[in-house]
C-alpha cells in the first residue's frame, strides 16, 4: 500500500521535475534567442540612431502661421513690429506714437505705452536700430527723431516666466540742428545703433536729398553730413548702415550702388560705386557680421553681395550669391539676427526665406492679401512676425533648425565670406556670434583618406613581407615567439601609440630629418648591397644554410644603414642644405614642414595596422595545404617561386582580407590621428603637413557641440560616413575576400 | 656570369631576403616603442643625482641633468657651427617661474655634485633643489649641519603626523556641523522665493529658524573646543620649517607640511636609491594625482579603469555568451545566422569613435535624459545620468567588445565534441540542461579568452570614453562607503585618458612628460599581461581540439 503511494509520489515528484525543466528549457530558449536576435538588434539600433540624427539636417525649412489676429486700430498705419525671445510677446509700433504689446497666445492687449509726441505729429518713418535689442528710431513730420526700446525681458517668479514688457525713451533730437525749417517729407530713413552706444541715422527726403547725422556717445557730440553734392540725379530708392555704423550703402532707381565709408565722423567718402542690375534697386541691408549686403530690385531679383579683396588690396563688392527670383518688384528685405537668413518681400506681398550663404531659397508663400507694412524675425530667428495696412498680425512659426547644411554645403565648395573664391572649408565654431559656419565634410573625408594612404603604403608591404617569410621560410621556432610578439602589438592601446607619436616621433623625426630622410635610401641601397654579398657566396653553399640564416644575414645591413644614415646626416645637411633641411625645404621646395604632420601619423598609423594585416595574412598563407608546396617543390621549383606562383594566389583572399581590414582600421582611428596631427583641416598632400581625420574631429567637437544642433547633427553624420565606409570595406572584403578564396583554394 | 646572375635572381633569393627585410623592421619597431617605454618610465623613478652649474656669467644652477643636445648657429664669420647644449631641470617653479632651462656648454664654467644638494619634493609648485640652512621644530631651532638632514626628515614625518590628527579633527567638526548646514541650506532655498511663499512653506520656514536656533546652541559648546583645537593644531603644524637656500644665494622658508619627500640624492647609495626607487613607484601607483595630474600617483586612475572594466564585463559577457549559445545550438543554420555573424563582424570593424558618438548621444541624452526626467526631475536642469558617467561608459564599451566575446565564445562551444552533447541528450537532458551541464563548462575557456580580450580592448580604449563619463580629474571615486556605494552615474578617471589629457593638455607639458611615460607602461603592462593570459587559454583551446576531434 505504503509502496503504491512512494512510487506515486516519486512519479508526481518526477514528474514535477520534468514539469520544471521543460519550462527552464523554454524559457532558457527564449532568453538565448533574445541574445541573439540582441546582436543583430544593436547594430540596427546604432545605424539607426546616426541616420535619425543625421536625418534632419536635409529637413526643408517650413514657415506656418500659428497666431493671427486684427489690431482694430485699422486707422493708424503700423511702422514697427517686433517680438521678445520667447516668442510670448508682440509690440506694435502705431503712426501716431502709440505702443502695444500684446500675448502672443491669445492677442490680448498687455501694455500701452507712448511716445512722446506732440499733439497731432505723426511718425513719418521707423527704422530698427540693432539685430542684438529692439531698439528702434522714428522720424516724426515735425522733423524729430525719436529713438527708444521696447524692452521684453523674462521675469521668473517661482519658475514660471513672465515677460515684462516695458518702452524706455533713449533719446529725442532734431533731425537737423543747422536747419530744421525745411519740414519736408522724408522719403527713405534707416537708423544703426553700435555696441560703443553711438547712434547713425541716414535719410532721403522728397527732394531726393541724402543726409547722414551720426552721434558719438562718448564725446556726445553730433555730426552732420548733407550729401547732396555726392549723390547724383537719380532716384534714391533704397538705404543700409552697417552695425557698426561704418558703412553706408545707397540703392538707385538705375540699379546702381553707392558705397559710403562714414567711419570717421567728420567727412563722409565715397568709397566706390558700381552697377548691380539694369533694374532699381528696391531693398537693401546688411545681413549678421556687417559683411554681406542683401539686395532687391524692382524686376524681383536677389542677390547677396560682399567685398572681396582685389589685387591692389583694395576692397570691392562683388555678387556671390543669387536667389530665386520674385514675380514682382522686390519691396523690403529683413534680417535675421541669428544666422545668414534673410525674408524678401515683393509688391504682391509674397515672402521668400533665403539663405545666404547656401544661395537657397527656401521658402516662398504668399504672407498676406493685402499690403504689408512691416515684418520681423524673432530674436531667435525661430518665428516672424507680418503686420499689413489692414492691421492683421500674422506670426508664422519658422521651422528652419539647419539653414547652413545643404548636400552642396556639406560636400561641395562654398563662397564664405571673406574669401576670394568658392572653397571647401571646415570651421564649425568661431568666436563671436556673427560667425558664419562652415560645414564642408570634404576637408575631413580628405583627412581621413589622406592619413590612411600613408598608414598603408607604409604598413601593407611591411606586413607582407613580414607575413610572407615568417609563414614560408622561418624556422617553426621563430615563428612561435615572432607571432605573438607582432600580435601582442595589436593590442598596444592606440593612446600609448599616439602619445609617442605626437610627443616622442614627431619632435625627434624634426629633429633629425635629415636622418629620417636619409634611412629609407639607405636601406635600399644597403639591401642591394647584400644582396650582391648573398650572391657572392657559391650556391652550394647557400643551400646549407639552416633556414632563417637570411634573417641573421640582412640583420648587420640594416644596423648598418641606420648607423650610416645617422653619421652621413650631419655632413649632408651642412654641406647640401645650408645646415637646416627643414629650412631649405621651406626656403628652396617651398614646403612647410610642421613637427605633426602626416608622414609621423603614417608611421605612427603603422603600429595599428601592420599587426593586422600580418595576423590575418599569416594565417591564410600557412593554411595553404602542403601538399600544393610539396608538389611545386617536387618539380622543382625554388621556395620563391612556389611562393609566387602557388601559396600566394591561393592565399589571396586571406590577404585582401587582411588589407581591407587593416585599411576599416586606419580609416576608424582615433586617438592616433587626434594626438600625431595638428588637427588643422587643410587639403594638402604633402607628407609634411598634418591633417583633420573625421574621427578626430568628432572626438574634439562632439563634447562642446549643443545638443541637436547643427554641429552635432553633422557630426553624426560624419559618425555616419565613417560607419558606411568601414562597413563597406568590412563587406567588400568578407565578399571579395570569399570569391577569391573559392576562386584559388579549389585544387 | 650573366646566366648565373639570373638563374640567382630567378630563383628569387633577393626576394626571399627582401621578405626577411620586411620583417626585421616590424619587429625593429615594436621592440622600440617597448623599449623607449620601458627606459622613460621606469627610470622616472630613478632619484637623479643634482648638479650644480657655475656659469661663466654670475648665474649659478642646481638640478637635474635632463637632456642634451646641439644647436647650429652661424658665428660671426658667418660659418655655420654646432654648439652642445644641456637641458636642467631647476625646478623651484615658484622662485624663477619655469622648471627646465637649456645651457649652452661653452658658457658653463663649472659642474660639480655638491654632497648636501637636497630635494624637496612639495605638493605644490613641483621639487625644491637647495641646501638646508636651519630647521624649526616647534620653535626648537638646529642649525648643526650633520644633523640638518635627520632633523629636517623628522620633521616631516612628525608635521605628516600632524597632519593626519588635524583631518581627522576637522572631519569631526565637518560632522557635527552637517546638519545645522543642511537646514540652513533649506532655509536660504526657502528666502530665495520669500515673496511667494505658500502658507505651509512659511511655517515650515520659521520651524526651521527655531531648529536652527536650538542646534546652534547644543552644538556650541563641543564646536568651540574643536575650533581650539584646530587652531592649535594649525599653529603648530606651521611651527615645523626649514630654511633652505637655492644654488644663487635665495633663502626661502617651507613649511614642513608641504613637502611630500625629501632627500639628498648625491649622498644616496645604490642601495639607498633602490629604497627610494620602490617608494616613489609606490607612490605612483598607490597615490593620488597632484599639481594637475603632473605628479604623484595615478591610484583613481587605475581604480576607475578597473571599476568600468569591471561593469562593462557583468553587462557583455552575459549578451555575448547568449549571442554564441543561440548562434551555435538554437538557430538554424541559415540567412538569419548569416546575417548575426555579418552583424558581429561589421560591429566588430566600426570604429570606436561611431560607438563613443552612439554612446553620446542615446545612452547619455535620450536614455539618460529620460531617467532623469522620471527619477531626478527634482536636482533638474543639473543632469544626474543625463550626462556623462561610469555607466554609460561601460555599456558604450559593453556594444564596442560584444563582438570580441561572441567570437572567442563560439570557438568555445565548437570546440565542445559533438559526442557529449548527444550523450547528454541522449539521456534525456532537455536542451537547456545540455547546455549548462555540457556545453557551457567545456567552453569555459573560449568565454574566458574573450573575457579577458574583452577586457584588455576596453582597458586600453580611449576615444568613446572621453566623450561618455571619463574626466581628467574625478573628486569622487565610483565605489565608496556612502549610500548605495556603487555610484553609477559618477565620472570617472581612467589610465588611457590621463596619457592623453596629461600629455596633450596639461599646463606644463615638459614636467609632466615622464609621468606620462609611466601611465604609458603600466597600461601596457596591463594590456599586454591579459592578452597573454588570453593567448595561453586560447592555446590550451586549441589543443583540447585537436585532442578531441581526433
Amino acid at each position: 500500500m505504503s509502496l503504491f503511494i512512494e512510487k506515486e509520489l516519486k512519479e508526481s515528484n518526477i514528474s514535477k521535475y520534468r514539469k520544471k525543466a521543460l519550462r527552464n528549457n523554454k524559457i532558457a530558449g527564449i532568453i538565448i534567442s533574445l541574445g541573439g536576435y540582441g546582436v543583430v538588434l544593436s547594430i540596427t539600433a546604432i545605424l539607426l540612431f546616426l541616420i535619425y540624427e543625421a536625418v534632419p539636417l536635409s529637413f526643408s525649412a517650413a514657415i506656418e502661421e500659428f497666431s493671427f489676429f486684427n489690431s482694430k486700430n485699422k486707422n493708424e498705419k503700423i511702422m514697427l513690429a517686433g517680438l521678445d525671445r520667447y516668442v510670448e510677446v508682440e509690440y506694435l509700433v502705431f503712426e501716431n506714437g502709440i505702443i502695444n504689446f500684446y500675448s502672443v497666445s491669445d492677442g490680448s492687449l498687455l501694455k500701452v505705452e507712448k511716445l512722446p509726441l506732440k499733439l497731432n505729429e505723426k511718425i513719418l518713418c521707423a527704422d530698427k536700430g540693432s539685430l542684438s535689442n529692439e531698439i528702434f528710431s522714428v522720424v516724426t513730420d515735425s522733423s524729430r527723431l525719436i529713438v527708444a526700446e521696447a524692452r521684453m525681458l523674462p521675469n521668473y517668479d517661482r519658475n514660471k516666466r513672465v515677460i515684462v514688457p516695458e518702452l524706455k525713451i533713449k533719446s529725442i533730437s532734431n533731425l537737423s540742428d543747422e536747419d530744421d525749417s525745411k519740414n519736408r517729407s522724408i522719403k527713405l530713413f534707416k537708423y544703426s545703433k553700435n555696441e560703443d552706444g553711438n547712434d547713425f541715422w541716414a535719410w532721403v527726403n522728397d527732394r531726393n536729398e541724402l543726409f547722414v547725422k551720426i552721434f558719438e556717445a562718448e564725446e556726445e557730440v553730433f555730426y552732420f553730413h548733407s550729401l547732396i553734392d555726392q549723390v547724383r540725379d537719380v532716384e534714391i530708392t533704397s538705404l543700409a548702415i552697417t552695425q557698426n555704423g561704418e558703412s553706408l550703402i545707397v540703392g538707385e532707381n538705375s540699379g546702381e550702388l553707392l558705397w559710403f565709408d562714414i567711419s570717421d565722423y567728420n567727412e563722409v567718402k565715397l568709397k566706390d560705386n558700381w552697377k548691380a542690375s539694369a533694374s532699381a534697386v528696391s531693398a537693401i541691408d546688411f545681413l549678421i557680421g556687417d559683411n554681406a549686403l542683401a539686395l532687391g530690385t524692382t524686376a524681383g531679383e536677389v542677390q547677396v553681395w560682399f567685398p572681396i579683396r582685389t589685387k591692389n588690396n583694395n576692397f570691392k563688392f562683388q555678387r556671390i550669391h543669387r536667389f530665386k527670383s520674385h514675380d514682382s518688384a522686390v519691396s523690403e528685405i529683413f534680417v535675421s539676427s541669428r544666422n545668414r537668413s534673410f525674408i524678401s518681400i515683393d509688391e504682391s506681398n509674397v515672402l521668400q526665406l533665403n539663405y545666404s550663404t547656401t544661395s537657397e531659397t527656401q521658402v516662398k508663400f504668399t504672407a498676406s492679401t493685402n499690403s504689408i507694412t512691416t515684418a520681423s524675425f524673432s530674436p531667435k530667428s525661430d518665428a516672424l512676425i507680418i503686420a499689413d495696412e489692414q492691421a492683421n498680425i500674422g506670426i508664422f512659426k519658422v521651422d528652419n533648425d539647419h539653414p547652413e547644411t545643404t548636400i552642396d554645403a556639406l560636400f561641395g565648395k562654398m563662397w564664405y565670406e571673406g574669401y576670394d573664391s568658392p572653397e571647401f572649408v571646415w570651421q564649425s565654431t568661431g568666436g563671436t556670434d556673427e560667425f558664419e559656419s562652415k560645414f564642408s565634410l570634404i576637408p575631413l573625408i580628405f583627412g581621413t583618406f589622406k592619413g590612411t594612404l600613408y598608414a598603408m603604403l607604409f604598413s601593407v608591404p611591411l606586413a607582407l613581407f613580414a607575413a610572407i617569410y615568417v609563414s614560408q621560410f622561418a624556422p617553426k621556432k621563430v615563428a612561435r615567439i615572432i607571432k605573438p610578439t607582432i600580435e601582442i602589438m595589436a593590442a598596444l592601446p592606440s593612446v600609448v601609440i599616439g602619445f609617442l607619436a605626437g610627443l616622442y616621433f614627431s619632435p625627434l623625426f624634426q629633429e633629425h630629418l635629415m636622418t629620417v630622410l636619409l634611412i629609407p635610401v639607405l636601406i635600399i641601397i644597403m639591401f642591394l648591397v647584400s644582396v650582391f654579398v648573398w650572391k657572392s657566396i657559391p650556391e652550394i653553399k647557400r643551400v646549407k644554410f639552416a633556414k632563417g640564416t637570411d634573417l641573421l644575414f640582412v640583420l648587420p645591413f640594416l644596423v648598418i644603414s641606420f648607423l650610416l644614415a645617422a653619421g652621413v646626416s650631419n655632413i649632408l645637411e651642412l654641406n647640401l642644405f645650408d645646415g637646416n633641411i627643414n629650412q631649405w625645404m621651406y626656403e628652396v621646395l617651398g614646403i612647410n614642414y610642421d613637427q605633426r604632420n602626416s608622414f609621423v601619423v603614417g608611421f605612427a598609423l603603422g603600429f595599428a595596422v601592420v599587426p593586422i594585416i600580418f595576423t590575418i595574412s599569416e594565417d591564410s598563407l600557412s593554411n595553404v595545404p602542403q601538399s600544393l608546396t610539396s608538389a611545386s617543390f617536387a618539380l622543382g621549383a625554388s621556395p620563391w617561386q612556389t611562393v609566387v606562383r602557388i601559396v600566394l594566389p591561393a592565399a589571396a583572399g586571406g590577404i585582401f582580407s587582411a588589407i581591407m581590414l587593416g585599411l576599416g582600421r586606419a580609416i576608424g582611428e582615433t586617438m592616433i590621428v587626434l594626438m600625431a596631427t595638428g588637427n588643422t583641416p587643410i587639403m594638402d598632400l604633402s607628407p609634411f603637413n598634418g591633417f583633420r581625420a573625421m574621427s578626430a574631429s568628432i572626438a574634439v567637437e562632439i563634447p562642446e557641440a549643443p545638443v541637436d544642433g547643427t554641429l552635432y547633427r553633422v557630426l553624426f553624420l560624419t559618425a555616419l560616413l565613417l560607419f558606411a565606409f568601414t562597413f563597406a570595406i568590412n563587406s567588400v572584403a568578407a565578399l571579395i575576400g570569399d570569391r577569391l578564396r573559392k576562386k584559388y583554394a579549389r585544387f | 656570369m650573366n646566366q648565373a646572375s639570373k638563374k640567382f635572381f630567378k630563383k628569387g633569393d633577393p626576394y626571399v631576403l627582401l621578405t626577411s627585410l620586411g620583417l626585421l623592421i616590424s619587429l625593429g619597431m615594436v621592440l622600440w616603442l617597448l623599449a623607449i617605454v620601458l627606459v622613460k618610465g621606469l627610470g622616472i623613478f630613478w632619484p637623479r643625482e643634482l648638479v650644480q652649474i657655475n656659469l661663466k656669467g654670475e648665474n649659478v644652477y642646481l638640478g637635474e641633468l635632463w637632456n642634451s643636445g646641439k644647436e647650429i648657429s652661424e658665428n660671426e664669420f658667418e660659418q655655420i657651427v654646432e654648439e652642445e647644449k644641456t637641458q636642467l631641470k631647476i625646478g623651484n617653479r615658484d622662485l624663477y617661474g619655469y622648471d627646465f632651462i637649456w645651457i649652452s656648454d661653452k658658457e658653463i664654467k663649472t659642474m660639480t655634485k655638491p654632497q648636501n644638494a637636497a630635494v624637496f619634493e612639495r605638493s605644490e609648485y613641483g621639487n625644491l633643489y637647495g641646501f638646508i640652512l636651519q630647521v624649526n621644530l616647534n620653535n626648537e631651532i638646529v642649525t648643526d649641519s650633520s644633523e640638518l638632514f635627520n632633523e629636517a626628515e623628522k620633521g616631516i614625518s612628525l608635521a605628516h603626523e600632524l597632519k593626519i590628527k588635524l583631518d581627522e579633527i576637522e572631519e569631526e567638526y565637518n560632522t557635527l556641523l552637517t546638519p545645522l548646514n543642511k537646514i540652513q541650506r533649506e532655509i536660504s532655498l526657502l528666502k530665495v522665493n520669500s515673496d511667494f511663499l505658500t502658507d505651509e512653506e512659511a511655517k515650515r520656514l520659521n520651524l526651521l529658524k527655531e531648529e536652527e536656533n536650538k542646534l546652534t546652541e547644543s552644538i556650541n559648546q563641543p564646536r568651540i573646543v574643536l575650533e581650539e583645537k584646530i587652531s592649535t593644531l594649525k599653529e603648530r603644524l606651521n611651527s615645523f620649517t626649514v630654511n633652505v637656500i637655492t644654488a644663487n644665494g635665495d633663502e626661502t622658508l617651507m613649511q614642513l607640511k608641504n613637502v611630500v619627500r625629501l632627500y639628498q640624492p648625491n649622498e644616496m647609495g645604490i642601495f639607498g636609491k633602490s629604497i627610494h626607487y620602490v617608494q616613489n613607484l609606490w607612490e605612483f601607483l598607490s597615490g593620488e594625482p597632484r599639481e594637475s595630474n603632473t605628479e604623484g600617483g595615478v591610484f583613481p586612475a587605475i581604480f576607475g579603469t578597473v571599476m568600468m572594466v569591471i561593469l562593462m564585463s557583468i553587462l557583455v559577457v552575459p549578451f555575448g555568451v547568449l549571442a554564441a549559445v543561440y548562434l551555435n545550438e538554437y538557430a538554424k543554420q541559415g540567412a538569419l545566422t548569416r546575417i548575426i555573424r555579418l552583424s558581429v563582424n561589421n560591429l566588430a570593424g566600426v570604429p570606436s569613435i561611431v560607438f563613443g558618438i552612439f554612446g553620446l548621444g542615446f545612452f547619455i541624452y535620450i536614455v539618460g535624459g529620460s531617467i532623469d526626467q522620471f527619477f531626478f526631475s527634482d536636482k533638474l536642469p543639473a543632469p544626474t545620468f543625463g550626462t556623462g558617467g561610469i555607466l554609460w561608459a561601460s555599456l558604450t564599451l559593453a556594444l564596442l567588445t560584444l563582438p570580441v566575446v561572441v567570437v572567442a565564445t563560439e570557438e568555445g562551444i565548437l570546440a565542445v565534441p559533438k559526442a557529449n552533447k548527444d550523450g547528454a541528450l541522449a539521456l534525456g537532458a532537455t536542451k537547456w540542461q545540455m547546455i549548462k551541464k555540457v556545453v557551457l563548462p567545456n567552453a569555459m575557456p573560449g568565454i574566458l579568452t574573450g573575457l579577458i580580450l574583452a577586457i584588455s580592448r576596453g582597458a586600453g580604449e580611449v576615444a568613446p570614453l572621453m566623450i561618455t563619463g571619463v574626466v581628467k580629474l574625478a573628486p569622487d571615486m565610483p565605489l565608496d562607503f556612502n549610500f548605495p556605494f556603487f555610484h553609477l552615474d559618477r565620472k570617472f578617471m581612467h589610465l588611457g585618458f590621463h596619457i592623453y589629457d596629461v600629455g596633450f593638455q596639461s599646463p606644463n607639458v615638459e614636467a609632466a612628460i615622464p609621468m606620462v611615460y609611466s601611465t604609458a607602461l603600466l597600461l601596457i603592462a596591463i594590456v599586454v599581461f591579459l592578452n597573454l593570459l588570453a593567448i595561453y587559454l586560447r592555446n590550451r583551446l586549441r589543443k583540447k581540439y585537436k585532442s578531441s576531434s581526433f
